[in-house]
């Protein structure tokens, strides 16, 4: 029936158009839901960053200005890269972002260098890796095939040079403080620090481009950028140390990012976005100076990140905190971090599910499961029953903060591992094992180079988590309020949290409205950078997949 | 339900045509230029290879046409999947499409449920006409077009629930009364019943594959559709299953029309009345009824791929 | 050549390095077990001494209705009922938030939509617990009592429903998992059947995910329960009974729950030895014992979902 007249017409027209108005407005409510909610919360946060920056109380001027040189020129930027240059845009960002994140690493480092490690400290003990690794590198290169003597030189070598045997023999750096010729911070830091870190960038890219010749030019590139500091640095009224620990990571680590996009050779204009930003704050900064505009009356500004707490809320500040957070921080990494990492790789490659043996790997698995889902304050009081009564540690010291946040965030390090290394294709293990290779060597060859991107992402969400846990800093007694820095892992230190919690007790509007919202800003900027580089290589890593 | 009856003497059968048929020849004609002349050169007789189903006497003599297309393109993207398919689907009779493997059948069948809308890069050119109304014209909506024409897929796919609320699944989006009467007709006429009474409210999922299926087909005619589209529905089953489907076909024909895409030639020799063969890049080399198909092919490249040369 | 081949297993000095290293990564994994019962002794044993003075027992423990340690008065549900009241306001909030996030991501958003409402989302799931409980003191607060809601300066609605938002990531991303792991054939059939979007979404997809979903909001409220911070920083330390006569004055009112009480333990004058002190051990057994059933609840239950797909 071929015909051209439609028959009775019974499923089709406007009249049999099936309802679809409880389905739009399902979707529409839906959606409606998750925006409200997040337009809630980013409206809070724009209150939060009003009021610690107050750029209101700016001159007009100063607002014009800065709006011109640096909002406009961004915008139109970032308006440009997502009409035309998608790739270009990528680059812009990471270029942006990456030295902004280590430059956040070398604030770090750079608080470490002033209250925990003195540079001539520092220097000492990188001498002393580097003689302890050549000793090691040197026994396996004259004894290759004694493994367990291997075993031991590489175990004890190090830990005698190092840290030597207290009252018996002491270690490298000991001998070195006695020689009448030690090089002072700066030199200590050149030697120590900048040095070692251009021979990084320059191993890396030489690694790379397969060049001696590039890997050369790079750490050139990263040595003369730090060194510039000696001249550069007294005109900004920078200290030529600091310079040092701020420019050589982030020169190295430009330089090793700008070699990786010129070698792929995609969205290389992207480039220029840093300088843009940089040129354009600059800019407005020296014309908002010379028109004499005024900027915000901000509470967050250098005096609050440099001061201590203070009853006068124009005085107080967080910078005592902010180092106990650095500690604190780094303490997890040196131990919850290793330890979380092998427990995750033993239970991805070496346990076995089968048997008596596997059911207690399965039990070790719930275990960790319930443990991620303990509350914070449960694990404050473990810490504080176990480490403070038990063992005798002092109270709110930065090993016991990062031992008790770094229990809290194990499960969370162990299982986003286990998912790292799960995402590992099996048949690379298996090509792996059919070349005669041991089960560690797989795992160090094959398995972590792969997973790395994953482990990194993982542990970095987990030390954001960590940075802004407070509960268990209140059981094992952190204190209120820090006037000064600590001077080492075992004093008692504030943490940025702590001291947020207790402004937030002040009553007082300056308190409440001022100071409080800098403090905020500043823990919410770690943080969010963090995040934001975390999701950043996922994206990059699941991209390459 | 009759079975299929091998019978020695089928080279002296002849299916019985009538216009519609012939306008079909005519279109296939055009549609394969080359081979205007028919079947003046016999090349190798096929027939031995192949059982065609023996019980067309039961079958309306004059078959109308349930659904046509006209000159059917499809692109997935750049890539064309679908060459000008022209065809007339003959009503309550089971029509194969066979063919290698990504030749375009399961597209083509899924062109006839608008299935293929669910598929971002997918655009589809040309007239595909049910109930002579262009069913991707602008006043169609494709969900009420799929309540008259069913569709089971390959891989059995029930809900997780129970056998009662799969069944009765079709028959609540589509507004119609779900009774205990409904549920059970539709079971039993997918075979299904005797083996799953009394056991109602028990998960699909426990069944076996085949019975799986049969559920899945229980619950696309519980709805009383027109036309059922299946997608290799046996592919996926044992050959005991697989016999089971193919009973049930051949009886469901009775009621609707079947269109089935199988890669399986013994399996459409059995049981379709007409068959089309499609071929490399989404062409429709050759539409006949099957025994002529099977015994008689007009196309080398047909022959070359029922004996076997290739695919 | 002597018996041992180079094929034979031994006590050669590769074997004893691998063998070493797996015993080092299995102290690591292995540790897990004695945090856990780390966990357990020390909460019990000074469970114990918490009992052992004179003025609390178990029985008034869980049977007195007033928790005020400077008055010796040790029973524990104010701050039973006031978790309670958290728990299930912010369940309100964050059940239906978060499973419309999770329902819109899996079933119609497009990746431009999701590619910006996950990130989003992971962002806010970044924010530590002590900004919540800032931005529910310094903000929230202030914002309903301006719209009329007669609210004390801490109140536990303020409290509740910035626990609420807290755990909808939470809930979206574990839900949403859900949803996204339930195989496409099963939309398939449904559309084959004529259904809509809607009711595919709603009447195929949620019910086969409702196993993951269902664990979700389990593992989201256990997190509500042991929430500190916001509570501490907005709930305010005043116990409250709940008065169900006066439900809104609960609401309105500051409550002290089972976490705060614990921060309350230690950071207040008591010194380590008196009742209070201990109290916090006390609470937190019974708090690690409810979260740790509701995790394993929300494990089986969504391992039986994993299940049904096998």
């Amino acid at each position: 029936m071929a015909s051209e007249t439609p028959s009775s017409g019974t499923w089709f027209g406007s009249a049999e158009k099936v309802g679809r108005l409880r389905g739009r407005i399902f979707k529409w409510t839906c959606l409606g839901a998750t925006v409200l909610t997040l337009a809630l919360m980013l409206v809070f946060l724009l209150y939060v960053a009003n009021d610690a920056f107050r750029p209101f109380s700016a001159d007009p001027g100063w607002l014009a200005t800065m709006g011109l040189t640096v909002v406009v020129p961004i915008a139109l930027l970032a308006g440009y890269y997502y009409r035309r240059d998608r790739s270009a845009g990528q680059v812009a960002y990471t270029a942006l972002g990456l030295p902004v994140l280590v430059a956040l690493a070398s604030g770090g480092l750079w608080l470490l260098f002033r209250h925990i490690v003195s540079p001539r400290e520092w220097f000492v003990l990188v001498v002393s890796i580097v003689v302890a690794g050549g000793l090691v590198v040197g026994h396996s290169r004259v004894r290759h095939d004694a493994v367990t003597e291997r075993l031991v030189v590489t175990v004890l070598v190090p830990l005698l040079v190092v840290v030597g045997i207290p009252t018996v023999l002491p270690g490298l750096g000991q001998f070195l403080y006695l020689l009448p010729v030690l090089p002072n911070a700066l030199f200590s830091l050149i030697l120590g620090f900048v040095l070692p870190v251009a021979a990084i960038v320059g191993w890396r890219v030489r690694a790379v481009r397969d060049a001696d010749r590039d890997g050369a030019i790079a750490a050139g590139i990263t040595v003369a950028g730090g060194l510039a500091g000696l001249g550069l640095g007294p005109l900004v009224g920078i200290h030529p140390t600091s310079w040092f620990v701020f420019a050589a990571p982030i020169v190295g680590a430009l330089v090793v990012y700008v070699e990786h996009v010129v070698r792929n050779d995609k969205g290389l204009s992207g480039l220029a976005f840093p300088v843009v930003v940089v040129a354009g704050v600059f800019a407005g900064l020296a014309v908002t100076q010379l028109l004499g505009f005024a900027g915000p009356d901000a509470w967050l500004n250098m005096d609050f990140l440099t001061s201590a707490h203070d009853t006068d809320p124009s005085e107080a500040g967080i910078y005592p905190t902010l180092v106990g957070s650095v500690l604190i921080l780094l303490v997890i990494v040196l131990s919850a971090f290793p330890v979380g990492i092998g427990a995750a790789i033993y239970l991805e490659e070496y346990a076995t599910s089968q048997g008596r043996f596997g059911t207690v790997m399965e039990l070790i698995q719930v275990n960790i499961a319930n443990l991620a889902g303990v509350p914070s304050i449960v694990y404050g009081v473990l810490g504080l029953a176990i480490f403070i009564n038990l063992i005798g540690m002092g109270r709110g010291t930065a090993v016991v903060a990062g031992f008790t946040v770094g229990l809290l965030i194990l499960p969370i390090v162990i299982i986003s591992t286990q998912e790292a290394i799960r995402a590992v294709p099996d048949s690379h293990r298996q090509a792996s094992y059919a070349m005669g290779a041991t089960k560690w060597q797989t795992v160090r060859n094959v398995v972590l180079p792969e997973s790395l991107a994953g482990i990194f992402t993982g542990t970095i969400l987990a030390l954001g988590r960590a940075i802004g846990e407070t509960a268990p800093l209140l059981m094992i007694g952190i204190p209120a309020t820090v006037r000064i820095a600590p001077d080492s892992f075992l004093s008692r230190t504030g943490a940025m949290p702590r001291q947020i919690f207790s402004w937030s007790t002040q009553i007082t509007t300056e308190f409440r409205y001022g100071v409080l919202a800098a403090g905020v800003v500043t823990l919410l900027v770690v943080l969010l950078t963090m995040n934001a580089a975390a999701i950043v290589l996922r994206n990059r890593s699941q991209q390459t997949q | 339900m009759t079975p299929t009856d091998p019978s020695p003497d089928r080279n002296q059968r002849r299916v019985a045509t009538d216009g519609g048929v012939s306008t079909t020849d005519d279109a296939e004609s055009t549609s394969d230029p080359t081979e205007a002349d028919g079947d003046s050169e016999k090349l190798v007789d096929v027939s031995s290879s192949f059982t065609v189903s023996d019980d067309d006497e039961d079958r309306p003599q004059a078959a109308e046409t349930a659904i046509e297309t006209r000159d059917l393109d499809v692109y997935y993207g750049d890539e064309q999947a679908l060459q000008s398919v022209s065809m007339e689907i003959p009503e309550k009779q089971v029509t194969a499409l066979i063919g290698p493997s990504g030749c375009g059948k399961s597209t083509f069948l899924r062109c006839l449920n608008r299935m293929n809308d669910l598929i971002d890069i997918a655009n589809v050119d040309g007239e595909v006409r049910f109930e002579g109304k262009n069913i991707y014209d602008e006043d169609v909506d494709p969900v009420a077009l799929r309540r008259k024409i069913g569709m089971v897929f390959q891989q059995p796919n029930p809900f997780p629930k129970s056998i009662y609320d799969n069944v009765a699944f079709g028959l609540e989006v589509q507004d119609e009364a779900v009774t205990d009467e409904t549920v059970r007709r539709a079971l039993e006429r997918a075979a299904l019943l005797e083996e799953v009474d009394g056991r109602l409210d028990e998960s699909g999922l426990e069944l076996s594959g085949g019975q799986q299926q049969r559920l899945c087909i229980a619950r696309a005619i519980a709805p009383d559709p027109e036309v059922i589209l299946m997608d290799e529905p046996a592919s996926a089953l044992d050959p005991v299953a697989t016999s089971k489907i193919e009973d049930l076909i051949a009886d469901l024909s009775e009621e609707y029309t079947v269109i089935i895409v199988t890669h399986n030639m013994q399996q459409a020799a059995r049981i379709s009345d007409k068959t089309a063969v499609f071929l490399t890049g989404g062409e429709l080399v050759e539409y006949d009824d099957t025994k002529d198909i099977f015994e008689n092919p007009d196309n080398q490249r047909v022959e070359d791929y029922i004996t076997g040369k290739f695919g | 050549m002597n018996g041992e081949s180079a094929l034979t297993r031994g006590a050669t000095d590769r074997d004893v390095k691998e063998r070493l290293v797996g015993v080092l990564l299995f102290a690591c994994a292995a540790l897990t077990i004695f945090v856990t019962a780390s966990i357990l002794f020390t909460l019990a044993y000074d469970t114990v001494t918490f009992f052992g003075f004179d003025e609390t027992s178990v029985v008034g423990f869980l049977t007195e209705l007033e928790w005020e340690p400077r008055n010796g008065f040790y029973g524990v549900w104010p701050l039973v009922s006031s978790t309670l009241i958290v728990t299930v306001v912010s369940a309100l909030v964050a059940i239906p938030i978060g499973t419309a996030a999770a329902v819109y991501l899996s079933e119609y958003a497009s990746p431009k939509m999701r590619s910006v409402i996950k990130p989003a989302l992971e962002i806010l799931a970044g924010i530590p617990t002590v900004v919540y409980g800032y931005l529910a003191l310094v903000y929230l607060t202030p914002w309903l009592r301006s719209i009329g809601l007669p609210l004390g300066s801490f109140n536990l609605l303020s409290a509740s429903i910035m626990v609420g938002i807290l755990i909808v990531p939470m809930v979206s991303s574990l839900s949403e998992d859900a949803m996204s792991a339930v195989p496409d054939s099963l939309r398939q059939a449904g559309y084959g059947l004529g259904a809509t979007k809607y009711e595919v979404s709603t009447r195929i997809v949620i019910p086969a995910a409702v196993s993951g979903v269902f664990s979700s909001y389990i593992l989201a409220l256990s997190r509500a329960i042991g929430e500190t911070m916001i509570v501490v920083m907005a709930g305010g330390l005043q116990t409250n009974l709940f008065d169900p006569l006066d439900p809104f004055g609960s609401l309105a009112g500051s409550g002290r729950t089972m976490t705060a009480a614990m921060v309350n333990a230690v950071t207040s004058d008591a010194t380590g030895g008196s009742p209070e002190y201990y109290s916090m051990f006390a609470i937190g057994l019974s708090l690690f014992a409810i979260t740790f059933l509701m995790n394993l609840a929300s494990n089986r239950i969504a391992a039986r979902y994993r299940e049904v797909y096998q």
